[in-house]
Protein backbone atom coordinates (compact mmCIF):
# COMPACT_ATOMS: atom_id res chain seq x y z
CA UNK A 1 0.00 0.00 0.00
CA UNK A 2 1.30 3.19 -1.14
CA UNK A 3 1.34 5.44 2.43
CA UNK A 4 2.47 8.63 0.44
CA UNK A 5 1.12 9.64 -2.96
CA UNK A 6 2.58 12.61 -4.87
CA UNK A 7 0.76 13.18 -8.25
CA UNK A 8 1.87 15.80 -10.79
CA UNK A 9 3.37 18.45 -8.20
CA UNK A 10 4.28 22.04 -9.19
CA UNK A 11 5.21 24.77 -7.23
CA UNK A 12 6.76 28.45 -7.93
CA UNK A 13 8.07 30.81 -6.25
CA UNK A 14 7.20 34.02 -7.39
CA UNK A 15 8.56 33.52 -11.19
CA UNK A 16 11.01 30.87 -10.26
CA UNK A 17 9.37 27.03 -10.90
CA UNK A 18 11.00 25.05 -8.42
CA UNK A 19 9.30 22.28 -8.82
CA UNK A 20 7.84 21.03 -12.24
CA UNK A 21 5.67 17.43 -12.31
CA UNK A 22 6.84 15.62 -9.23
CA UNK A 23 5.32 11.74 -9.29
CA UNK A 24 6.18 9.47 -6.82
CA UNK A 25 4.68 6.87 -4.32
CA UNK A 26 6.39 5.59 -1.05
CA UNK A 27 5.34 2.17 0.01
CA UNK A 28 4.72 1.11 3.51
CA UNK A 29 8.17 0.17 5.20
CA UNK A 30 10.59 1.80 2.02
CA UNK A 31 13.56 3.49 2.34
CA UNK A 32 13.29 6.36 -0.51
CA UNK A 33 16.33 8.44 -0.92
CA UNK A 34 16.15 11.51 -2.69
CA UNK A 35 19.19 12.75 -3.87
CA UNK A 36 20.46 16.11 -6.54
CA UNK A 37 22.33 18.86 -7.02
CA UNK A 38 22.07 22.26 -4.48
CA UNK A 39 18.89 24.15 -5.42
CA UNK A 40 17.71 21.30 -7.33
CA UNK A 41 14.04 21.02 -5.22
CA UNK A 42 14.40 18.38 -3.17
CA UNK A 43 13.68 20.75 0.21
CA UNK A 44 10.92 22.40 -1.20
CA UNK A 45 9.30 18.64 -2.08
CA UNK A 46 9.53 17.66 1.69
CA UNK A 47 8.02 21.24 2.72
CA UNK A 48 5.16 20.76 0.18
CA UNK A 49 4.41 16.94 1.37
CA UNK A 50 4.91 18.15 5.17
CA UNK A 51 2.61 21.31 4.66
CA UNK A 52 4.78 23.98 5.57
CA UNK A 53 4.89 25.50 1.87
CA UNK A 54 2.14 25.17 -0.33
CA UNK A 55 2.09 23.58 -3.53
CA UNK A 56 0.64 24.83 -6.53
CA UNK A 57 -1.14 22.60 -8.14
CA UNK A 58 -1.13 18.58 -8.00
CA UNK A 59 -2.32 15.87 -5.84
CA UNK A 60 -1.18 14.42 -2.22
CA UNK A 61 -2.48 11.48 -0.77
CA UNK A 62 -0.79 10.46 2.52
CA UNK A 63 -2.66 7.02 4.67
CA UNK A 64 -5.40 7.25 2.54
CA UNK A 65 -6.05 10.53 3.17
CA UNK A 66 -6.34 13.45 0.87
CA UNK A 67 -4.07 16.52 1.53
CA UNK A 68 -4.20 18.05 -1.97
CA UNK A 69 -5.82 17.99 -5.24
CA UNK A 70 -6.00 20.30 -8.27
CA UNK A 71 -9.27 21.69 -9.39
CA UNK A 72 -9.51 23.69 -12.41
CA UNK A 73 -5.72 24.14 -12.54
CA UNK A 74 -5.64 25.33 -8.76
CA UNK A 75 -4.80 23.41 -5.72
CA UNK A 76 -7.41 22.68 -3.28
CA UNK A 77 -6.34 21.62 0.01
CA UNK A 78 -8.18 19.29 2.66
CA UNK A 79 -10.32 20.65 5.83
CA UNK A 80 -8.12 21.45 8.39
CA UNK A 81 -8.72 18.58 10.50
CA UNK A 82 -7.59 16.18 8.20
CA UNK A 83 -4.49 18.05 7.63
CA UNK A 84 -4.38 18.11 11.26
CA UNK A 85 -4.93 14.16 11.23
CA UNK A 86 -2.12 14.41 7.88
CA UNK A 87 0.16 16.20 9.95
CA UNK A 88 0.00 13.75 12.92
CA UNK A 89 0.75 10.84 10.79
CA UNK A 90 4.53 12.00 9.38
CA UNK A 91 7.30 13.38 11.24
CA UNK A 92 10.24 15.77 9.96
CA UNK A 93 13.93 15.67 10.83
CA UNK A 94 15.33 19.43 10.01
CA UNK A 95 18.86 19.71 8.96
CA UNK A 96 19.99 22.14 11.64
CA UNK A 97 17.43 19.82 14.54
CA UNK A 98 15.51 22.96 15.40
CA UNK A 99 14.83 21.77 19.42
CA UNK A 100 12.95 23.69 21.61
CA UNK A 101 16.53 25.49 23.66
CA UNK A 102 14.28 26.12 27.21
CA UNK A 103 12.94 22.78 26.88
CA UNK A 104 15.54 19.77 28.50
CA UNK A 105 16.14 16.34 26.16
CA UNK A 106 13.14 15.20 28.16
CA UNK A 107 10.72 17.54 27.70
CA UNK A 108 11.71 17.84 23.81
CA UNK A 109 10.20 14.53 23.45
CA UNK A 110 7.34 14.68 25.66
CA UNK A 111 6.20 17.78 24.60
CA UNK A 112 3.60 16.71 21.94
CA UNK A 113 2.72 13.63 23.54
CA UNK A 114 1.80 15.44 26.31
CA UNK A 115 0.21 18.74 24.83
CA UNK A 116 -0.89 17.58 21.61
CA UNK A 117 -2.02 13.92 22.05
CA UNK A 118 -3.21 14.54 24.97
CA UNK A 119 -1.40 11.52 26.73
CA UNK A 120 -0.67 11.38 30.44
CA UNK A 121 3.00 12.93 31.91
CA UNK A 122 3.80 9.49 33.15
CA UNK A 123 2.92 7.72 30.16
CA UNK A 124 4.26 10.01 27.63
CA UNK A 125 7.74 9.86 29.82
CA UNK A 126 7.99 6.27 30.03
CA UNK A 127 7.95 6.05 25.91
CA UNK A 128 10.30 8.58 25.40
CA UNK A 129 12.86 7.33 28.24
CA UNK A 130 12.55 4.17 25.85
CA UNK A 131 13.28 6.19 22.46
CA UNK A 132 16.05 8.13 24.33
CA UNK A 133 17.20 4.67 24.95
CA UNK A 134 17.37 3.66 21.47
CA UNK A 135 19.31 6.61 20.59
CA UNK A 136 22.29 6.43 23.14
CA UNK A 137 20.65 8.98 25.25
CA UNK A 138 18.94 7.47 28.43
CA UNK A 139 22.01 9.56 30.05
CA UNK A 140 21.16 12.98 28.75
CA UNK A 141 17.08 13.42 29.75
CA UNK A 142 17.82 15.91 31.92
CA UNK A 143 20.03 18.10 29.54
CA UNK A 144 19.48 21.06 27.62
CA UNK A 145 20.05 21.03 24.04
CA UNK A 146 22.90 23.39 24.38
CA UNK A 147 24.58 21.27 25.96
CA UNK A 148 24.65 18.57 23.47
CA UNK A 149 26.65 17.97 20.39
CA UNK A 150 25.35 18.50 17.14
CA UNK A 151 25.23 14.45 16.44
CA UNK A 152 23.37 14.31 19.81
CA UNK A 153 20.81 16.96 19.49
CA UNK A 154 20.17 15.41 16.17
CA UNK A 155 18.85 12.24 18.15
CA UNK A 156 17.21 14.08 20.56
CA UNK A 157 15.12 15.47 17.23
CA UNK A 158 14.87 11.92 16.01
CA UNK A 159 13.20 11.03 19.29
CA UNK A 160 11.19 13.96 19.78
CA UNK A 161 9.75 12.98 15.60
CA UNK A 162 9.39 9.01 16.24
CA UNK A 163 7.09 10.02 19.54
CA UNK A 164 3.85 10.58 18.26
CA UNK A 165 4.87 7.32 16.15
CA UNK A 166 4.57 8.68 12.82
CA UNK A 167 3.48 6.53 9.76
CA UNK A 168 6.44 8.30 8.03
CA UNK A 169 9.15 9.95 8.64
CA UNK A 170 10.94 12.44 6.48
CA UNK A 171 14.40 13.69 7.16
CA UNK A 172 15.80 16.62 5.07
CA UNK A 173 19.89 16.31 4.87
CA UNK A 174 20.02 14.93 8.85
CA UNK A 175 23.45 15.08 8.57
CA UNK A 176 24.21 18.07 6.83
CA UNK A 177 25.00 20.83 9.48
CA UNK A 178 26.97 17.72 11.44
CA UNK A 179 30.84 17.47 11.43
CA UNK A 180 31.74 14.50 9.35
CA UNK A 181 32.62 12.83 12.34
CA UNK A 182 29.22 12.75 13.97
CA UNK A 183 27.13 11.87 10.62
CA UNK A 184 27.98 8.18 11.18
CA UNK A 185 25.95 8.22 14.71
CA UNK A 186 22.96 9.66 13.28
CA UNK A 187 23.51 6.92 9.54
CA UNK A 188 23.34 4.18 12.27
CA UNK A 189 20.34 5.72 13.60
CA UNK A 190 18.38 5.62 10.25
CA UNK A 191 19.70 2.27 9.33
CA UNK A 192 18.33 0.93 12.62
CA UNK A 193 15.23 2.42 12.00
CA UNK A 194 15.51 1.38 8.18
CA UNK A 195 16.07 -2.70 9.59
CA UNK A 196 12.56 -1.81 11.55
CA UNK A 197 10.96 -1.34 8.86
CA UNK A 198 9.93 2.56 9.69
CA UNK A 199 9.00 4.19 6.27
CA UNK A 200 11.65 6.82 5.65
CA UNK A 201 12.05 9.85 2.56
CA UNK A 202 15.47 10.71 3.02
CA UNK A 203 16.98 14.24 1.08
CA UNK A 204 20.90 13.05 1.45
CA UNK A 205 24.55 14.00 0.29
CA UNK A 206 25.61 10.96 1.34
CA UNK A 207 25.36 8.53 -1.69
CA UNK A 208 27.22 5.66 0.06
CA UNK A 209 24.78 5.89 2.72
CA UNK A 210 21.90 6.05 0.12
CA UNK A 211 23.30 3.40 -1.65
CA UNK A 212 23.37 0.86 1.25
CA UNK A 213 20.39 2.03 3.05
CA UNK A 214 17.54 2.94 0.21
CA UNK A 215 15.21 0.80 -1.08
CA UNK A 216 14.20 3.61 -4.05
CA UNK A 217 16.33 6.55 -5.28
CA UNK A 218 15.14 9.81 -6.26
CA UNK A 219 17.11 11.92 -8.17
CA UNK A 220 16.12 15.56 -8.92
CA UNK A 221 17.64 18.47 -11.00
CA UNK A 222 15.81 21.70 -11.89
CA UNK A 223 12.87 20.80 -10.74
CA UNK A 224 12.48 17.29 -12.04
CA UNK A 225 12.62 13.94 -11.17
CA UNK A 226 14.99 12.86 -13.82
CA UNK A 227 15.74 9.34 -12.61
CA UNK A 228 14.73 6.94 -10.13
CA UNK A 229 15.10 3.30 -9.41
CA UNK A 230 16.60 0.93 -6.76
CA UNK A 231 20.12 2.06 -6.00
CA UNK A 232 21.31 -0.54 -8.48
CA UNK A 233 19.85 0.94 -11.16
CA UNK A 234 20.51 5.11 -10.29
CA UNK A 235 24.12 4.24 -8.97
CA UNK A 236 24.99 0.72 -10.87
CA UNK A 237 23.30 1.52 -14.43
CA UNK A 238 23.20 5.29 -14.73
CA UNK A 239 20.88 6.18 -17.58
CA UNK A 240 20.80 9.80 -17.24
CA UNK A 241 23.53 12.00 -18.42
CA UNK A 242 22.76 14.67 -15.56
CA UNK A 243 23.00 11.88 -13.26
CA UNK A 244 26.22 10.52 -14.36
CA UNK A 245 27.72 13.72 -13.83
CA UNK A 246 26.53 14.36 -10.47
CA UNK A 247 27.53 11.13 -9.09
CA UNK A 248 30.97 11.72 -10.54
CA UNK A 249 31.60 14.42 -8.61
CA UNK A 250 30.64 12.76 -5.55
CA UNK A 251 32.65 9.93 -6.56
CA UNK A 252 35.66 12.17 -6.61
CA UNK A 253 36.05 12.58 -10.23
CA UNK A 254 35.94 8.81 -10.76
CA UNK A 255 32.73 7.02 -12.87
CA UNK A 256 30.12 5.45 -10.63
CA UNK A 257 31.03 2.42 -9.32
CA UNK A 258 29.37 -0.80 -10.87
CA UNK B 1 24.38 72.80 55.89
CA UNK B 2 24.99 70.58 59.10
CA UNK B 3 23.96 67.12 59.56
CA UNK B 4 20.33 68.23 61.13
CA UNK B 5 19.71 70.06 58.05
CA UNK B 6 21.19 67.04 55.59
CA UNK B 7 18.78 64.75 58.05
CA UNK B 8 15.81 66.92 57.89
CA UNK B 9 15.80 66.87 54.06
CA UNK B 10 16.65 63.26 53.49
CA UNK B 11 13.12 63.02 55.63
CA UNK B 12 11.28 65.42 53.40
CA UNK B 13 12.97 63.36 50.35
CA UNK B 14 11.36 60.22 52.01
CA UNK B 15 8.48 61.18 52.58
CA UNK B 16 7.77 61.86 48.44
CA UNK B 17 9.14 58.96 47.49
CA UNK B 18 6.30 57.38 47.67
CA UNK B 19 5.02 59.67 44.68
CA UNK B 20 7.73 59.46 42.58
CA UNK B 21 7.74 54.94 43.00
CA UNK B 22 3.53 55.06 42.58
CA UNK B 23 3.86 56.69 39.28
CA UNK B 24 7.04 54.49 38.50
CA UNK B 25 4.76 51.25 39.50
CA UNK B 26 1.65 52.85 37.69
CA UNK B 27 3.89 53.11 34.47
CA UNK B 28 4.95 49.79 34.41
CA UNK B 29 1.84 48.20 35.09
CA UNK B 30 0.24 49.52 32.39
CA UNK B 31 3.13 49.97 29.76
CA UNK B 32 4.32 46.75 29.41
CA UNK B 33 0.77 45.31 28.40
CA UNK B 34 0.05 48.05 26.48
CA UNK B 35 3.42 47.80 24.85
CA UNK B 36 2.45 43.86 24.38
CA UNK B 37 -0.68 44.90 22.74
CA UNK B 38 1.50 47.31 20.24
CA UNK B 39 3.81 44.69 19.23
CA UNK B 40 0.64 42.46 18.34
CA UNK B 41 -1.13 45.34 16.29
CA UNK B 42 2.50 46.21 14.34
CA UNK B 43 2.45 42.48 13.96
CA UNK B 44 -1.17 41.36 12.43
CA UNK B 45 -2.43 41.35 9.13
CA UNK B 46 -4.37 44.43 8.79
CA UNK B 47 -2.02 47.22 7.01
CA UNK B 48 -3.75 50.02 8.12
CA UNK B 49 -3.42 49.16 11.91
CA UNK B 50 -0.03 47.97 11.08
CA UNK B 51 0.55 51.85 9.94
CA UNK B 52 -1.13 53.45 12.78
CA UNK B 53 0.96 51.26 15.34
CA UNK B 54 3.69 53.01 13.41
CA UNK B 55 2.53 56.39 13.50
CA UNK B 56 1.31 55.93 17.27
CA UNK B 57 5.33 55.00 18.01
CA UNK B 58 6.90 57.34 15.71
CA UNK B 59 5.68 60.29 17.64
CA UNK B 60 5.73 58.82 20.80
CA UNK B 61 9.35 58.09 20.37
CA UNK B 62 9.95 61.02 18.55
CA UNK B 63 9.12 63.80 20.61
CA UNK B 64 10.24 64.88 24.11
CA UNK B 65 8.06 62.48 27.15
CA UNK B 66 8.42 65.95 28.59
CA UNK B 67 6.01 67.85 26.50
CA UNK B 68 4.14 64.76 26.38
CA UNK B 69 3.49 65.28 29.95
CA UNK B 70 2.68 68.97 29.81
CA UNK B 71 0.14 67.99 26.92
CA UNK B 72 -1.67 65.32 28.57
CA UNK B 73 -1.91 67.50 31.58
CA UNK B 74 -3.54 70.51 29.79
CA UNK B 75 -5.23 69.06 27.40
CA UNK B 76 -8.48 67.83 28.89
CA UNK B 77 -8.97 71.18 31.08
CA UNK B 78 -8.53 73.22 27.62
CA UNK B 79 -10.55 71.05 26.28
CA UNK B 80 -13.31 71.49 29.13
CA UNK B 81 -12.94 75.31 29.37
CA UNK B 82 -13.17 76.04 25.49
CA UNK B 83 -16.40 73.73 25.80
CA UNK B 84 -17.89 75.51 28.23
CA UNK B 85 -17.06 79.22 27.11
CA UNK B 86 -18.76 78.22 23.47
CA UNK B 87 -21.82 77.26 26.06
CA UNK B 88 -21.63 73.79 25.24
CA UNK B 89 -21.91 71.24 28.91
CA UNK B 90 -23.15 68.28 27.63
CA UNK B 91 -21.44 65.21 25.88
CA UNK B 92 -18.52 63.49 27.57
CA UNK B 93 -17.96 67.13 29.06
CA UNK B 94 -18.88 66.45 32.94
CA UNK B 95 -17.44 63.34 32.19
CA UNK B 96 -13.96 65.09 31.73
CA UNK B 97 -15.00 67.53 34.12
CA UNK B 98 -15.02 64.78 36.51
CA UNK B 99 -11.69 63.60 35.59
CA UNK B 100 -10.25 67.00 36.33
CA UNK B 101 -11.52 67.46 39.76
CA UNK B 102 -10.31 63.91 40.82
CA UNK B 103 -7.93 64.18 43.48
CA UNK B 104 -5.52 62.07 41.80
CA UNK B 105 -5.93 64.01 38.67
CA UNK B 106 -2.38 64.63 38.15
CA UNK B 107 -1.08 61.33 38.89
CA UNK B 108 -3.20 59.83 36.44
CA UNK B 109 -2.71 62.49 33.27
CA UNK B 110 1.16 61.49 34.34
CA UNK B 111 0.71 57.56 34.13
CA UNK B 112 -1.21 58.14 31.15
CA UNK B 113 1.90 60.31 29.69
CA UNK B 114 4.33 58.15 30.90
CA UNK B 115 2.66 54.58 30.07
CA UNK B 116 1.54 55.52 26.51
CA UNK B 117 5.48 56.61 25.77
CA UNK B 118 6.81 53.58 27.37
CA UNK B 119 4.70 51.60 26.00
CA UNK B 120 6.14 52.68 22.66
CA UNK B 121 9.62 51.78 23.36
CA UNK B 122 8.37 48.57 25.37
CA UNK B 123 6.93 47.11 21.72
CA UNK B 124 9.87 47.96 19.81
CA UNK B 125 11.67 45.92 22.25
CA UNK B 126 9.48 42.85 22.33
CA UNK B 127 9.42 43.02 18.39
CA UNK B 128 12.99 42.69 18.51
CA UNK B 129 12.59 39.91 20.62
CA UNK B 130 9.57 38.04 18.31
CA UNK B 131 11.90 38.29 14.86
CA UNK B 132 15.29 36.74 16.42
CA UNK B 133 13.13 33.71 17.31
CA UNK B 134 14.25 31.47 14.26
CA UNK B 135 11.82 30.44 11.67
CA UNK B 136 12.95 26.90 12.34
CA UNK B 137 11.01 27.23 16.02
CA UNK B 138 7.46 27.68 14.37
CA UNK B 139 8.29 24.70 11.56
CA UNK B 140 8.99 22.82 14.42
CA UNK B 141 6.11 23.28 16.37
CA UNK B 142 4.20 22.88 13.04
CA UNK B 143 5.06 19.31 12.56
CA UNK B 144 4.23 18.63 16.09
CA UNK B 145 0.73 19.44 15.68
CA UNK B 146 1.51 22.62 18.07
CA UNK B 147 -1.87 24.68 17.40
CA UNK B 148 -0.76 28.69 17.18
CA UNK B 149 -1.70 29.18 20.85
CA UNK B 150 0.69 26.13 22.20
CA UNK B 151 3.16 26.98 19.99
CA UNK B 152 3.24 31.28 21.36
CA UNK B 153 2.24 30.53 24.90
CA UNK B 154 4.62 27.33 25.20
CA UNK B 155 7.33 27.72 22.76
CA UNK B 156 7.96 31.20 21.69
CA UNK B 157 6.87 33.13 24.60
CA UNK B 158 9.50 31.77 26.94
CA UNK B 159 12.68 32.50 24.36
CA UNK B 160 11.19 35.99 24.15
CA UNK B 161 11.35 36.72 27.42
CA UNK B 162 15.04 35.89 28.13
CA UNK B 163 16.06 37.63 25.41
CA UNK B 164 14.28 40.81 26.20
CA UNK B 165 15.54 41.14 29.27
CA UNK B 166 18.23 43.16 28.99
CA UNK B 167 16.88 45.67 27.48
CA UNK B 168 13.94 46.17 29.71
CA UNK B 169 15.93 46.39 32.46
CA UNK B 170 17.48 49.75 30.21
CA UNK B 171 14.62 51.03 29.55
CA UNK B 172 13.18 50.60 33.56
CA UNK B 173 16.68 51.60 34.96
CA UNK B 174 15.72 55.25 32.30
CA UNK B 175 12.34 55.24 33.32
CA UNK B 176 13.11 55.47 37.13
CA UNK B 177 15.31 58.85 36.20
CA UNK B 178 12.49 59.70 34.16
CA UNK B 179 9.88 59.75 36.77
CA UNK B 180 11.82 63.26 37.59
CA UNK B 181 10.49 64.71 34.30
CA UNK B 182 6.70 65.17 36.80
CA UNK B 183 8.28 67.77 38.13
CA UNK B 184 7.65 69.55 35.32
CA UNK B 185 3.59 69.79 36.28
CA UNK B 186 4.43 70.51 39.56
CA UNK B 187 4.35 67.23 40.94
CA UNK B 188 5.39 66.61 44.11
CA UNK B 189 8.15 64.19 44.27
CA UNK B 190 11.84 63.88 45.02
CA UNK B 191 12.95 65.88 42.20
CA UNK B 192 10.75 68.85 42.49
CA UNK B 193 11.01 68.56 46.77
CA UNK B 194 15.44 68.41 45.81
CA UNK B 195 14.61 71.47 44.22
CA UNK B 196 12.71 73.28 46.97
CA UNK B 197 15.13 72.44 49.55
CA UNK B 198 17.91 73.74 47.40
CA UNK B 199 16.39 76.82 47.32
CA UNK B 200 15.64 77.11 50.63
CA UNK B 201 19.32 76.35 51.87
CA UNK B 202 20.59 78.10 49.19
CA UNK B 203 22.92 74.56 48.96
CA UNK B 204 23.52 71.95 46.53
CA UNK B 205 23.37 69.50 49.06
CA UNK B 206 19.89 68.57 48.64
CA UNK B 207 20.46 67.40 45.01
CA UNK B 208 22.96 65.53 45.95
CA UNK B 209 20.78 63.58 47.94
CA UNK B 210 17.89 63.22 45.53
CA UNK B 211 20.73 62.02 43.29
CA UNK B 212 21.47 58.96 45.84
CA UNK B 213 18.21 58.03 46.14
CA UNK B 214 17.71 57.25 42.29
CA UNK B 215 21.01 55.57 42.48
CA UNK B 216 19.60 53.44 45.55
CA UNK B 217 16.66 52.51 43.78
CA UNK B 218 18.72 51.79 40.24
CA UNK B 219 20.89 49.57 42.38
CA UNK B 220 18.25 47.66 43.45
CA UNK B 221 16.44 47.66 40.37
CA UNK B 222 19.27 46.16 38.41
CA UNK B 223 19.92 43.16 41.01
CA UNK B 224 16.32 42.47 40.90
CA UNK B 225 17.02 42.00 36.53
CA UNK B 226 20.36 40.15 37.04
CA UNK B 227 18.42 37.79 39.49
CA UNK B 228 16.10 37.26 36.62
CA UNK B 229 18.55 37.04 33.88
CA UNK B 230 19.97 34.32 35.90
CA UNK B 231 16.73 32.19 36.30
CA UNK B 232 16.78 32.22 32.83
CA UNK B 233 20.80 31.09 32.63
CA UNK B 234 20.11 27.42 32.23
CA UNK B 235 19.95 27.39 28.62
CA UNK B 236 21.54 29.50 25.71
N1 LIG C 1 11.10 30.56 0.40
C1 LIG C 1 11.67 30.67 -0.81
N2 LIG C 1 11.48 31.77 -1.54
C2 LIG C 1 12.04 31.89 -2.78
N3 LIG C 1 12.80 30.97 -3.35
C3 LIG C 1 13.04 29.84 -2.66
C4 LIG C 1 12.49 29.63 -1.36
N4 LIG C 1 12.91 28.42 -0.91
C5 LIG C 1 13.66 27.90 -1.89
N5 LIG C 1 13.76 28.72 -2.95
C6 LIG C 1 14.48 28.47 -4.20
O1 LIG C 1 14.00 27.27 -4.72
C7 LIG C 1 15.03 26.50 -5.30
C8 LIG C 1 15.05 25.12 -4.70
O2 LIG C 1 15.43 25.22 -3.35
P1 LIG C 1 15.52 23.97 -2.39
O3 LIG C 1 15.89 24.49 -1.05
O4 LIG C 1 14.28 23.18 -2.49
O5 LIG C 1 16.72 23.17 -3.02
P2 LIG C 1 17.48 21.90 -2.45
O6 LIG C 1 17.45 20.88 -3.52
O7 LIG C 1 16.94 21.50 -1.14
O8 LIG C 1 18.96 22.43 -2.28
P3 LIG C 1 20.05 22.06 -1.18
O9 LIG C 1 20.68 20.78 -1.59
O10 LIG C 1 21.03 23.21 -1.27
O11 LIG C 1 19.38 22.01 0.13
C9 LIG C 1 16.31 27.29 -5.07
O12 LIG C 1 16.60 27.99 -6.27
C10 LIG C 1 15.96 28.25 -3.98
O13 LIG C 1 16.67 29.45 -4.12
MG1 LIG D 1 17.67 21.54 0.88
Amino acid sequence: MAILEVKHISKKFGDLEVLKDISFNVEVGEVVAIIGPSGSGKSTLLRCVNQLERADSGEINVCGMNMLHTEDGKAQYADKKTLRDIRLKIGLVFQNFNLFPHFSVMQNVIEAPVHVLKQSKAEATAKAQELLKKMGLEAKAKSYPCELSGGQQQRVSIARALALSPDVLFFDEPTSALDPELTGEILKVIKELAQEKMTMVIVTHEMAFARDVANHVIFMDQGYIVEEGTPEEVFGNTQNERTKQFLQRYNGGEPPLA
Amino acid sequence: MDFEAIKKVTLILLEYLPNTLSLFIWTLVFSIPIGMIVTWLKKCRCRPVNWLTDLYILIMRGTPLMLQIIAFHYAIPMIVSSAVSSGKTGGIIPFLQSIMNNEHYMIITLVVAFALNYAAYFAEIFRGGIEAIPKGQYEAAQMLGMTKMQTFFRIVLPQVTKRVIPATANEVIVLVKDTSLANVIAFAEITMKAKQQMNFYSSILPLFIAGIFYFVMNALVTMLFSFIEKKFDYYK
